[in-house]
């Protein structure tokens, strides 16, 4: 008996005709207009989850606890945002927070723009490529680890101290204090701000430079009167991005600042993880959160998304 | 033409951010071999021996399996509605294009610790945490932009023409997509995956926030131990990080080159 025509397709093309079939069924071709948002339908729906987050954490800053009980009111309240307005200890780590952020913010673009400037300049490609890989790894390393190599080397019994300690000299307490928090979120952030920087100085022509200077301008002139006012959406769009993360910063107060440092983040994971007020916790996240989100839609309102738009052809 | 003083300030203070950057990794690798029960300077001789330590314990080795899974639960996640969403923003007439936009950049524009507290808070709700799968899902989340920026930059360079070449010679809507679009955007896919994948390993915070004692994560289990005597055990793991680091650059820069983070829009 001969074989049946069908079976001498290949296996590949029976599977792919019954795909489409199965895709005529499901998606007739008639949805095809709504194509586009049958395929982001899913990162819809998995973003949803941060607004739904956010719901939880609304309902919850409304409801306060009950000392005697430990449990949350059932009723609505603003005791909790009270409580906060009034009180001197988140004033306290507001503030340090947001001095922490500023001087983190000035010190970083201080060194990420001759970082920025010389790795799009430079002739040399090696210098370029060795550049970037000492901005990527420490970024793809993650916070934990390099904190830890910053407690071996500034740590009581760490590197600096005992090499110190050879000379004769007492060892120096630099851990655990407010310019170690400082200078671990600088190192952090340093990556973040040369890279939103790179692009806005590669988009200046070189040719603008040497004009400045043909005309007489020396260097800090140029990059006063010149470079700097061209790159100065990537000045501000790094800064603000810097600003943004280092005032929401959790891991670096908590480990160089050894818990007397707190920063925002870590009241609130206080409030949640050792005096259980999830209510006067969620107050708190909700106010860092529109404080946050309110800084960073200031940057894509003012600057478009940048490099983290889709890439649409405009 | 850059000046002499000028070369010199600029290379004095890039060669300060060097330093900045390199010198804790440096600290842990060379941590990582010393041969005494400290670490100390000068290192006491080299050995493995804190290596072959790390080699038998299960707390280290069970974290270490734990982050595998859920970078793996995250890729599961991210990868496929980030492809298709990636897809669908660069090819794709979508009404409130801003709006999407905007919409899908919220894991950005949401703080990391907002983030973190509002899933535990639904996931507590849910009665989910405990397991790991709502850590791999909210690694995910809060880095689902990555893969979709990625994707969609390759996306927007496929020519549409291709397509509909495919569609003529009789390719239905499934085999063009297979067949045509998708490869066109594998680099995009893959340099995403490959973020994801790292980012999901080394996430802190909000593993810290979805993770209990019995599903700690390992760079939450580096954290906790750090905060009783820094031993040449921990650096030995951070070693792994470091390791999965430059493997992740090395891939990332064979297959877009690096120097792709430098181009102007």
């Amino acid at each position: 008996m001969p074989p049946s025509i069908k079976a001498r397709y290949p296996l590949t093309w029976r599977v792919m005709d019954a795909l489409e079939w199965l895709a005529d069924r499901l998606w007739p071709r008639s949805m095809s207009r709504h194509t586009g948002w049958l395929l982001i339908a899913p990162s819809l729906i998995i973003v949803g989850s941060l607004v739904v987050g956010m719901i939880e954490i609304a309902d919850t800053s409304l409801r306060t606890l009950d000392t005697a009980t430990f449990r949350m009111s059932e009723s609505y309240s603003l005791a909790n945002y009270q409580k906060l307005a009034t009180s001197d200890v988140y004033l306290t780590v507001a503030w340090r927070s947001l001095l922490g952020a500023v001087l983190t913010t000035a010190l970083t673009l201080i060194l990420a723009f001759p970082y920025a400037y010389i790795m799009v300049r430079t002739r040399s490609a090696a210098a370029r490529k060795a550049l970037l890989i000492c901005l990527f790894l420490p970024f793809f390393i993650g916070q934990v680890v390099r904190a830890y190599g910053w407690l071996i080397i500034l740590g009581n019994d760490g590197i600096i101290n005992q090499a110190t300690g050879l000379i004769g000299l007492d060892p120096h307490r630099f851990l655990f204090n407010f310019p170690a928090v400082v200078f671990g979120l600088v190192q952090y952030m340093l990556p973040f701000a040369v890279l939103m920087l790179a692009p806005a100085l590669t988009a200046i022509p070189e040719e603008v430079e040497t004009a400045a200077k043909s005309l007489g301008a020396s260097w800090p002139r140029t990059m006063r009167h010149v470079v700097l006012p061209m790159a100065r959406p990537g000045l501000i769009g790094a800064g603000l991005v810097v600003l943004t993360l280092s005032l929401t910063d959790f891991a670096m107060p908590a480990m160089l600042g050894g818990g007397s440092q707190d920063f925002i983040a870590n009241a609130i994971y206080d409030q949640f993880f050792r005096t259980s007020d999830a209510g006067l916790g969620a107050a708190l996240t909700l106010l860092l959160v529109m404080g946050g989100t309110f800084l960073v839609g200031v940057v894509l309102s003012v600057f478009g998304a940048g490099t983290l738009a889709a890439g649409r052809r405009a | 033409m850059i000046s002499a003083s000028q070369r010199f300030w600029f290379w004095a203070i890039v060669w300060v951010s060097v330093v900045t950057l390199s010198a804790p990794t440096v600290v842990v690798l060379g941590a990582s071999f010393t041969a005494g029960n400290i670490i100390a300077f000068p290192p006491e001789g080299l050995s493995l021996r804190w290596y072959e330590k790390i080699a038998l314990a299960r707390d280290l080795q069970q974290a270490f399996l734990r982050s595998l899974i859920v970078s793996s639960i995250c890729m599961l996640i991210a990868v496929p509605a980030g492809t298709l969403a990636g897809i669908a923003l660069a090819r794709y007439q979508l009404r409130c294009f801003n709006g999407v936009q905007m919409y899908l950049l919220l894991p950005f524009t949401i703080p990391l610790i907002g983030s973190g507290i509002g899933l535990m808070m639904m996931f507590g709700r849910l009665g989910a945490l405990g397991s790991l799968w709502p850590v791999g899902f909210a690694c995910a989340v809060i880095n689902l932009p990555f893969i979709i920026w990625s994707v969609s930059a390759s996306a927007a360079q496929l020519d549409p023409d291709l397509e509909h070449a495919a569609a003529n010679c009789g390719a239905g809507r499934v085999q063009t997509f297979l067949y045509v679009t998708l490869p066109a955007v594998m680099p995009g896919v893959i340099t995403g995956s490959l973020l994801m994948f790292i980012l999901a390993m080394n996430e802190f915070l909000v593993s810290l926030l979805l993770v209990d004692a019995r599903t700690v994560t390992l760079p939450v289990q580096i954290y906790n131990s750090i905060r009783s005597i820094i031993t040449p055990d921990l650096a030995a793991v951070s070693v792994v990080f470091i390791v999965m680091a430059a493997l992740a650059i090395a891939f990332l820069d064979r297959l877009v080159g690096l120097e792709i983070f430098l181009k102007s829009k």
